[in-house]
Formats: structure tokens, sequence, C-alpha cells
């Protein structure tokens, strides 16, 4: 097919499905995004760059944008999943064929929402200390331990879990990694409060939770290269800056800070005007590094380069929420429901934090970037190689 | 001039310390912050019982009569325990405004309730701009047979809702005046404005016709020798709370261990730490030399107190914000203090005008100096 077929049925499909006055499906009685996330499924458009056999169409990435870019004119959402879908990009590149065909279509229609089991009390920006274990009984595994930080957990129906299946090899070589069904009695969610007023992460406390034998991605024990796909899709997604704003928030995504300043009146500050400046070229360079490391970055390999997009997003959204706060003055003393502005800006100045401490924090990135990306000297690690059971993470009776 | 001596005042910083190391932990913070108020009355009962309401209060009218030094101290010790409640309103705004005015007939009436913490009194300065300056007043007066009548609005009116009794900056002819009016009286309609930091609490106050009774002498020279000291008390505040959290996350970063090691073996943070402890020692140092001018009318004071006016609030929000990432996840949970002290920092940052303010204001001192 031709680029100009291609782009010709993607706006025909699109013009005669999609309503983009109303930012809908003209044909899903609910409007609602899993109906659109079935249709584009259905059409195929959902992960062009995948092969047939998995949904997809097997485009070459110069083909698949042209297809996102007509999606995008129009504002339709419902592409791209191929780049953006950390839990399905995972599955496809390390399932079994059977779990694939189960749970592929159910995560790409969005019928499925996943959590990430990584993070656990003594094992944060040092995840491959983790204590949660799996043990293998039959056809199944049996997982025992506790996780924090989780993100989702209490609504998701799959978690991503990592835990330990060999006790005596060094740290990064004992780790698997499951697809666990969530909703089962050996798993109980306890949601913790946040800064932020949300309560989106919780404790997930794993009590014999048993997740089936066909549900272990890669090879077991080879779990933390896997962790390592999909903590770069992970850090991709946060580097293109998602989920910055506050649920109902007045303010939409694309924060204009030259809006606000004016409707502030100090758009004529001289401080304030470079103030403004830096945070907004700040922004755009990371776009622009993230459009030219995309293009050079091959599917589905993990990019050190994209750590740098995590960095500097979270460089961006801490100085946003700076100079916004400059903006509004007293004001940002506020809160509630009264002062929109305000609730936004202070939101705004905590949730920074979800991306300078989630997904690795920024501390962690500079490592990664320093050693992987510079090739540097590795920081000298204590007990890196040796078996994990006599470690320091591992408390002795 | 405060004829209170080092010892004495180290003393009185030891006993507020004692008190809110017993009742005003965490806990009792939060309690209070959850509470309507916005303060404990059993404490704020204590702390008047100190003295520590009294402290700018003349020995004429039933206060300690000390000034600038030892309300930084205290404020150090105010803004550790994230302290809630009107301390600042009543016991600095008001009480110093008072005390400098001429008026003797109204310090005998204000000064021994505001003394003993059985009056609360604000002082509404600042209009819907929130800058602190006298040309952001927005409340005009005027006289009416033998009264005067108040219109406009005040905002960002710190203990707003909880003051009984609002001291009331207004423009009177060419220049400013203060007024002293009822919180409940006809007139004048409060509105409490939710504020970020719940230990804080905020109003707008729209007057109408309000009447108001001057209080003599309390001008734009008086209101401006309030503002330093509130400035300073402020300044002692933030120079507490940044060493406080600061503490905090030392503390943090010496038992939390990651990679076999506490993360404060890791050069990133240890540095990020020493870095940090440059902008602790300074708010410290800027706070008690401000002080220090400001009580013996040092000819660099203006100097000395802007710079604790943005040095301090800077160094508290800085530090604040740091430490959440310093604690990694745990610093995102509401259940840590991290966030309180970031949610105060903020506020701070505001009160009695902003950073950039204060950063002009310092220049401006030193080039008349230069
Ligand atoms: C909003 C939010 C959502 C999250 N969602 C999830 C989720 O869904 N699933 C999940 O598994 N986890 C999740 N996390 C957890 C997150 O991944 C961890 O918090 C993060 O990796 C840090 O781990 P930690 O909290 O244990 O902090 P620690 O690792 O204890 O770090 C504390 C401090 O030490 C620093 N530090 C640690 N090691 C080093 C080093 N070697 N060199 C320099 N500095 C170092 C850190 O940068 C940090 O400043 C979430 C966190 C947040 C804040």
């Amino acid at each position: 097919m031709t680029d100009e077929e291609l782009r010709l049925e993607a706006s025909e499909w699109l013009a005669r499905n999609w309503d983009a006055r109303a930012r809908k499906s003209k044909y899903d009685p609910d409007g609602g995004l899993k109906g659109w996330l079935k249709q584009t499924f259905d059409a195929r458009w959902s992960v062009l760059r995948w092969p047939e056999e998995w949904y997809g169409r097997g485009l070459p990435d110069e083909q698949a944008k042209i297809v996102e870019q007509e999606f995008a004119r129009v504002g339709a959402t419902g592409t791209g999943l191929d780049r953006s879908h950390l839990a399905a990009n995972t599955l496809l590149t390390f399932g079994q064929d059977a779990l694939k065909r189960e749970l592929l279509p159910k995560f790409l229609t969005g019928q499925y929402t996943n959590c990430l089991l990584y993070s656990e009390p003594g094992a944060g920006s040092d995840l491959a200390a983790l204590r949660a274990r799996a043990d293998r009984d039959g056809d199944r595994w049996l997982i025992n331990g506790q996780k924090v930080w989780t993100s989702g957990a209490a609504t998701a129906d799959y978690g991503l879990l990592i835990a330990r299946t060999d006790w005596d090899a060094p740290k990064h070589k004992g780790i698997s990694f499951f697809f666990i069904p969530m909703k089962q009695k050996g798993i109980e969610v306890r949601p913790l409060h946040q800064i932020t007023g949300d309560s989106h992460f919780s404790e997930v406390f794993l009590d014999n939770a048993v997740v089936p034998a066909g549900n272990l991605l890669g090879k077991e024990n080879d779990g933390w290269k896997v962790l390592q796909t999909a903590l770069a899709y992970e850090r991709l997604v946060m580097g293109e800056g998602a989920g910055e704003r506050r649920q109902g928030s007045s303010i939409d995504n694309k924060i204009s800070l030259i809006a606000m300043a004016r409707e502030a009146g100090c758009i004529d500050d001289p401080c304030i005007r470079q103030d403004i400046a830096r945070a907004l070229a700040y922004r755009q360079l990371n776009a622009l590094n993230l459009q030219r490391a995309k293009a050079e970055m091959a599917q589905g390999t993990s990019s050190p380069i994209m750590s740098l997009g995590k960095l500097a997003m979270s460089r961006i959204l801490h100085e946003d929420a700076r100079v916004m706060t400059t903006i509004l003055g007293a004001s940002s003393v506020l809160d509630g429901a009264e002062h929109p502005r305000a609730a936004d800006v202070n939101y705004r100045a905590f949730n920074a934090y979800m991306t300078s401490i989630g997904g690795g924090t920024d501390q962690i990135q500079r490592n990664i970037i320093g050693e992987r990306v510079l090739g540097l000297p590795r920081e000298v690690e204590l007990n890196r190689d040796l078996p994990f059971r006599e470690s320091l993470a591992v408390p002795k009776s | 001039m405060s004829t209170i001596n080092a010892e004495e005042r180290q003393a009185i910083r030891d006993s507020f310390h004692r008190l809110l190391a017993e009742t005003g932990r965490e806990a009792d913070v939060r309690r209070a912050m959850a509470t309507d108020s916005g303060f404990d009355p059993v404490l704020w009962r204590a702390i008047a019982d100190m003295g520590i309401l009294g402290l700018l209060i003349p020995a004429d009218f039933g206060g300690i009569g000390a000034g600038a030094e030892e309300i930084e101290l205290v404020m150090e010790e105010a803004g550790a325990a994230l302290l809630c409640g009107p301390l600042m309103s009543s016991g600095v705004l008001a009480a110093s405004l008072l005390s400098y005015s001429s008026d003797e007939h109204a310090k005998a009436r204000l000064l021994p309730a505001i003394g003993s913490g059985e009056r609360i009194a604000t002082v509404a300065i600042t209009g819907d701009r929130g800058l602190w300056t006298p040309t952001d007043v927005s409340v005009t007066a005027v006289r009416d047979g033998d009264g005067w009548r108040l219109d406009g609005v005040a905002s960002f009116v710190t203990a707003g809702t909880q003051a009984d009794t609002l001291l009331v900056i207004a423009k009177a002819g060419s220049g400013l005046a203060t007024f002293e009016v009822d919180r409940g009286a006809a007139g004048v309609a409060v509105t409490a404005l939710k504020s970020f930091d719940r230990g804080q609490r905020f109003a707008r106050i729209v007057f109408a016709s309000a009447s108001g009774a001057p209080i003599e002498g309390a001008n734009e020279a008086a209101i401006e020798k309030m503002l330093d000291l509130a400035r300073v008390a402020l300044a002692g505040e933030q120079a507490g709370a940044t060493r406080h959290v600061f503490d905090m996350t030392v503390e943090y970063i010496k038992t939390r261990v990651q990679f076999g090691r506490p993360i404060g073996g890791f050069q990133a943070i240890k540095h990020m730490a020493a870095d940090l402890l440059i902008e602790v020692e300074s708010a410290t140092s800027a706070a008690r030399h401000a002080a220090r001018a400001l009580a013996e009318g040092m000819p660099d004071t203006e100097v000395l107190v802007s710079l604790a006016a943005f040095v301090c609030a800077d160094a508290f929000s800085q530090i604040a914000a740091t430490s959440i990432q310093m604690h990694g996840g745990i610093g995102f949970t509401a259940e840590h203090p991290a966030h309180l002290y970031l949610r105060r920092a903020r506020a701070d940052a505001q009160l009695f005008g902003n950073s950039s303010l204060y950063r002009e204001r310092y220049l401006s001192a030193l080039e008349k100096a230069a």
C-alpha cells in the first residue's frame, strides 16, 4: 500500500466513524473511550507497527506515523498503542502465545487495566533487592510478599509482577516477571493517601496469591530483562508528560503560561517573562529531543535516551509549577473548587513528584544516563554478585 | 528596646520548645488542621500562659516588653513545630501595631486581653492582589459625623476567621490609618478562603459602610514598623521550619538503606544535603541578624530585613521541596509530614510580600547606601 492510499484509508475511516467536533465515536451510544478503542482495534488501527497475526498491520514506522497524523489531525485517540501501552507491549514481546491471545485484545480495547507490582518497602530504587517470592506449585506459581506505591492497584485486572524465583542466584538473576490476576482472594489492596489528595497508589499484600504457569513472561529467572523493557515504555510515556493535570481541572492539559500571565495581569513583568520563556523552552526542547530519539529508536528496543526524556520532563513539571506559582502570587495560598487556578497550581507542584520519584527517581535516571549512555564507571555496589540469600537485603534471623 | 538578656531569651525559647514538644506534636498539628477553627484552644491558652502572646506587649499593659530578637527565636520554634493558629496575627501583627500606636486608650482596652489570649486580633492589610504594599490597601475610610465609615476589601487576612477584633488599615485622607472593627459588626462580611496550608486560615473581608474606631498614631510609620517586625518573625518561622525539615531529612538519609548502604552514602544525596546546609545556615543567619538590626535600630536594618525576607522564604521552599525528593515514595504520602512543610512554605512565601518584591527592596536599600 502506498503512503497516499494509507492516508486516504485512514482519513475516510475517521470521517465515517469519528465525530471530530464532539470528540467521540459517531456510533458508540455512550460515546465513551472504551467503545472507541474497540472500534479502532477492530479496524486494526491501534497497534500499526505490530505484526498482522497480533492485531497490527506490520507497518514500518514512517507509515505508522502517517496514520497517527491523520488521527491527531481530527483529535482522535486510539492509535499509537504500540508505543504507549506498557503492558500490551511487554506482553507482545515476552508473553506466551495463549496469554497474548487472551489478554492483548482486552488491554488494547481498555476492557482490562493493569498495575505495576514492582516496588517494595525495602526495594525502591534498588528494585533488584525485592523479596516477594514466587514458588512453583504444579502448573501454577504461589506468590507471597508485599508491594507498595502500586498505582491503580485498587481497580486493576492484572498486575505486572516481579518476584524472586531463585534465592541462590545474585540479586538480578533470580527474578521472574509475571502477569498476575488481581481479583483473587490471595491479594489484599490497601489504598494510601497521596500528598495531592488522590489515593491512586496502594499497598498490596500477596498471601499465597496464584499465578497460572502460562502467565510467566520471558524465561524463569530472566525477569530483570523483561522489566527493562517494561520500564523503558513507562519512562517513555512519563517523558512525554502523561498525567500532569489534576482530574477535573479547569486548565486544559496544554497549560498556557502566557494565558495565565495575561489573566493575572503580569505578562509585562520582565522577570516573569524570563521565567516563562525558560519554562516554555524546556518543554519545546524536550519535544524536539524525543522526536529525534524516537526516529532513531528501533521498535521494541529500550533506549536509554528515553531516560533523558523522563529526567527532562521532571524538570519541566517542577519548573512549570514554580513559574505558575509566581504568576499567581498570593492567590497560590488558596485551594479548593472556588479557587480553581490555585488548586490546579498546587496540584501540579505536588504531582510533579510523580515524575521525579515514580518510575525511577531523578537521581537513578542520572545514574542510568551516566552509566548506560555515557559509559561512565558503574557505582560500586555491595553484594551485587553475591547469592541473594547471603546479601544484606535479606535479614538474618 | 527590650531589656531581656541572652540568657532569658534562651529560657523563653526553651520553655516554648518544651511546650510544643509535649502538646504541639505532629499528631496535634494534624488534629488542629482538621478542625473548623484551625487551631487548638488548649494549646493557645498554654502559649498565652507562658507569656508568648504578650512578648511584644509593654509591661504596662501586662506584657513582657520583649522585641524582635525574642519573637524571632520563638517563631523558629513555632516554625519547626508547624504551629497552627493566630500567633503571628494576634501576637505579632496586632500586638505590635497597637504598641507602636500612641492610643493609650486602645492599648489599655485591647492589649491585656490580646496578651492573655482571651481576645484574638488580626490586622487587615492588603487588597485582592496580596502584595502587602501601601498602594495595595483597598479599604477607604471617611469621616462620618463623630466617627468613621469604612468601605472596600481586605483580602488574605491572616487568622481572618479566627479573630474577634480586626485592625483595618485604610486609606484615610492622604495617608494610611488604622481602625478597630469588630468582626461581627454591621457592614463587615467575612468570607473564609480555603487555604492550601490548613494551619493558616485566610479571609476576604468586605466592608460596606462599616463603622470603625480610629487607633491614634497607628499611621504609616507604625504600620511599616509592624511589617518589619512581622517580616523578621516570619523569617524566624521559616528558618526554624527549614532547619527542622532538613534535620528530619538528614536523619532519614542516614537510615534508609538501598543498594546495601544508607542512601546518604550516595554522593548524589550527600551533595544535595551539603548544598542545602548552606541554605539552612544562611536562613538562620539572615533571620537572626535581621532581628538584631531591627531591635537595635541599626542603619542597615532595611537591607537585613529585606535579605531575611527572601532568603528565608526561598530556603524554606527549596528545602521542603527537596526533602520530598530525598524521601522517595514515602515523601509522596499524606501520612508523612514532608508535604505539610511544603504547604506551609508555599503559603509563607507569599505572606507580607513575595521574594521578588524583597529582592527589589534589598537592592534599592543597598543602592541608597552605596
Ligand atoms: C506517584 C507515584 C507512583 C508510583 N507508582 C508505582 C507503581 O505503580 N508501581 C511500583 O512498583 N512503584 C511505584 N512507585 C514507586 C517508585 O517507583 C519508587 O518510589 C521509586 O523507585 C523510589 O523508591 P523508594 O520510594 O523506595 O525511594 P528510595 O529508593 O528509598 O529513594 C530515596 C532517595 O534516595 C535516592 N537514591 C536511592 N538510591 C540512590 C542511588 N544509588 N544514587 C543516588 N540516589 C539514590 C532516591 O533518588 C531518593 O531521592 C510510585 C511512586 C510514586 C511517587
